[in-house]
């Protein structure tokens, strides 16, 4: 469970949010326009950006977790996979997903890279096991996060616009992917994206202006747009 | 093939090295204990051979781990300064005419010691003030220093007198030479250290190599292993400076064979980029003996004279690329 409490963040000394409190139970979709805030919210959670006020995440301040501690709880799956190595391969790059779980200075184990295998297989990924990432379509990228957030072995996942450069036929695959997700993970999806957000069927927060609004109860999509505008 | 090839010329000019030079030895003759050649061989050559592994080795994996740090295959030591900053450290104390010995070490390379760490803790309080992201500010900032030291080193310069200032000289323009074994152990110790620590932390760098937004979702804490692995290196790059004299562009140069030759990810390439480099330096100042003048070449305009060219074409190359 996240608590949000007080929480307020800024952009170019700038509130963009202000005094939000929201509790986060299971699955959540935060709508709202760029800039929002919305990014930053979830961000925060995985201490990516500053913040003021608090969050609770299963009951303890966020503060008091150690980074490695935290990776083990959360993993932020961003839009646009930024990846400096050129090499890479994406067998290689999913086994990241172990790091939070390896004992310092040590290889990773077998069970570790029968985890990696397992995800691959799961997302029928196996075939660009020893590709390197930088050759892939963004739509394969996004499958390959997926995996990578798999393998961390989190309870919770987030994704940040994960349909944003994807073309309809890979969008419908990954909303499948998060439905089947949402049996065994906390979902928190980030997306102005509003059809694929009805398709998700989980309750809705709207950030709009600096403050939040919740929708319970798997909204319609017709409700979204009149929200939204 | 071609890496093949490559790497049996190495090892083929690193054994054949020693006998290059001023005097041309003959093998018969190093082998007589009582001989001048198996003197020069024995106090000269081989402590240079080793001294010359060791070294390309220190700056080769600085290179790689700069590079790997801040994510810019232009960020050497050398690119930020932290070279300079030894030059200038050693030019002072010349001026002040420190040539005593202290714990071994002459007090030039201490104070160029000294100029080097000092370069980077100044660097390290200066990004500070930069948007972490943007590395590409702290190689500016690097380069800015450089041309900063370069201007007081030329105030050192005028105020030098003739014998000073040909010392100064020689020392800015890099050199392996030196007397007896006392380097090549103590660079061979240094080596070993920084060896180690990158082989320690080569899944961390693999992690930092791909983006720090990743290194850090992961678990990382990448301001700590940042700076750990950049104080470890830039101690043995001040070491070695403060020894040698500034010999540029092999930790630019290196990584980025070791990186065509054989692509794959970070934590493969840390060994071959280390033997690669000591083999590299070994093979530069093995030209620097071959080529004969009135003395013999500085190993620092050789390197620089490859590196330059090469600098401009990665500048180049990557503005295509990206």
């Amino acid at each position: 469970m996240i608590e949000f409490s007080n929480f307020s963040c800024s952009f170019n000394n700038k509130y963009i949010l202000k005094d939000i409190d929201l509790q986060i139970k299971d699955h959540i979709v935060i709508l709202g326009s760029n800039g929002s805030g919305k990014s930053t919210m979830v961000k925060s959670v995985c201490n990516l950006v500053s913040y003021e006020g608090k969050i609770l995440l299963d009951s303890k301040n966020l503060t008091e977790y150690e980074q490695k501690e935290l990776a083990k709880k959360v993993v932020y799956i961003p839009t646009k996979l930024e990846i400096h190595d050129e090499f890479i391969t994406v067998g290689e790059f999913v086994l990241l997903g172990r790091f939070p779980h390896k004992k310092s200075f040590f290889d990773y184990s077998k069970d570790d890279y029968e985890i990696v295998y397992k995800n691959l297989e799961f997302l029928n990924l196996t075939h660009l096991k020893n590709q390197p990432i930088k050759s892939l379509s963004s739509g394969e990228q996004q499958l390959i996060q997926i995996a990578q957030a798999l393998t961390q072995q989190t309870k919770t996942i987030v994704f940040d616009e994960p349909t944003a450069n994807l073309d309809p036929k890979n969008t419908l695959l990954i909303s499948s992917h998060i439905k089947e997700l949402k049996k065994s993970h906390n979902i928190l999806v980030i997306t102005h994206d509003l059809e694929f957000a009805s398709s998700l069927n989980m309750d809705a927060v709207f950030v709009k202006n600096g403050s939040i609004n919740l929708y319970k109860n798997n909204i319609d999509f017709k409700t979204l747009v009149q929200e939204y505008d | 093939m071609t890496k093949i090839f490559l790497w049996l010329f190495l090892t083929v000019l690193f054994i054949a090295s020693p006998f290059f030079g001023a005097v041309s030895l003959d093998v018969n003759e190093v082998f007589q204990s009582t001989s001048l050649h198996s003197d020069i061989f024995y106090s000269l050559r081989l402590p240079r051979l080793f001294f010359g592994f060791f070294a390309g080795i220190i700056l080769a994996l600085s290179g790689l781990l700069f590079q790997t740090l801040f994510r810019n295959p232009l960020m050497t030591p050398y690119t930020l300064g932290i070279s300079s900053g030894a030059v200038l450290g050693a030019g002072i104390a010349i001026k002040l005419g420190l040539i005593g010995v202290v714990f071994g070490l002459s007090l030039v390379s201490i104070f160029g010691f000294v100029g080097a760490i000092l370069t980077v803790f100044l660097l390290l309080y200066l990004s500070q003030f930069l948007k972490s992201s943007h590395h590409e500010s702290l190689l500016l900032l690097g380069i800015a220093l450089s041309l900063f030291y370069t201007s007081l080193l030329m105030v050192v310069f005028y105020l030098g007198d003739t014998i000073q200032n040909d010392m100064l000289l020689r020392f800015t323009m890099g050199s392996l030479s030196i007397i007896g074994w006392q380097s090549p152990i103590l660079f061979a110790l240094i080596s070993i250290v920084l060896v180690f620590s990158i082989y320690l932390y080569r899944y961390e760098l693999e992690l930092l190599n791909v983006s720090e937004e990743t290194s850090k979702l992961k678990g990382l804490n990448t301001k700590k292993t940042t700076i750990l692995l950049l104080v470890i290196s830039s101690f043995s790059i001040g070491f070695l400076v403060s020894v040698s004299g500034p010999i540029g562009f092999i930790g630019l140069v290196v990584p980025h064979i070791v990186t065509k030759l054989y692509p794959t990810t970070l934590r493969n390439r840390i060994f071959k980029t280390a033997i690669f480099g000591g083999l590299f330096l070994v093979a530069c100042d093995t030209v620097t003996r071959v080529i004969q003048t009135q003395s013999e070449l500085p190993i620092g305009i050789i390197t620089a004279l490859i590196g330059g060219p090469f600098f401009i074409y990665l500048i180049i190359s990557r503005s295509k690329g990206v």
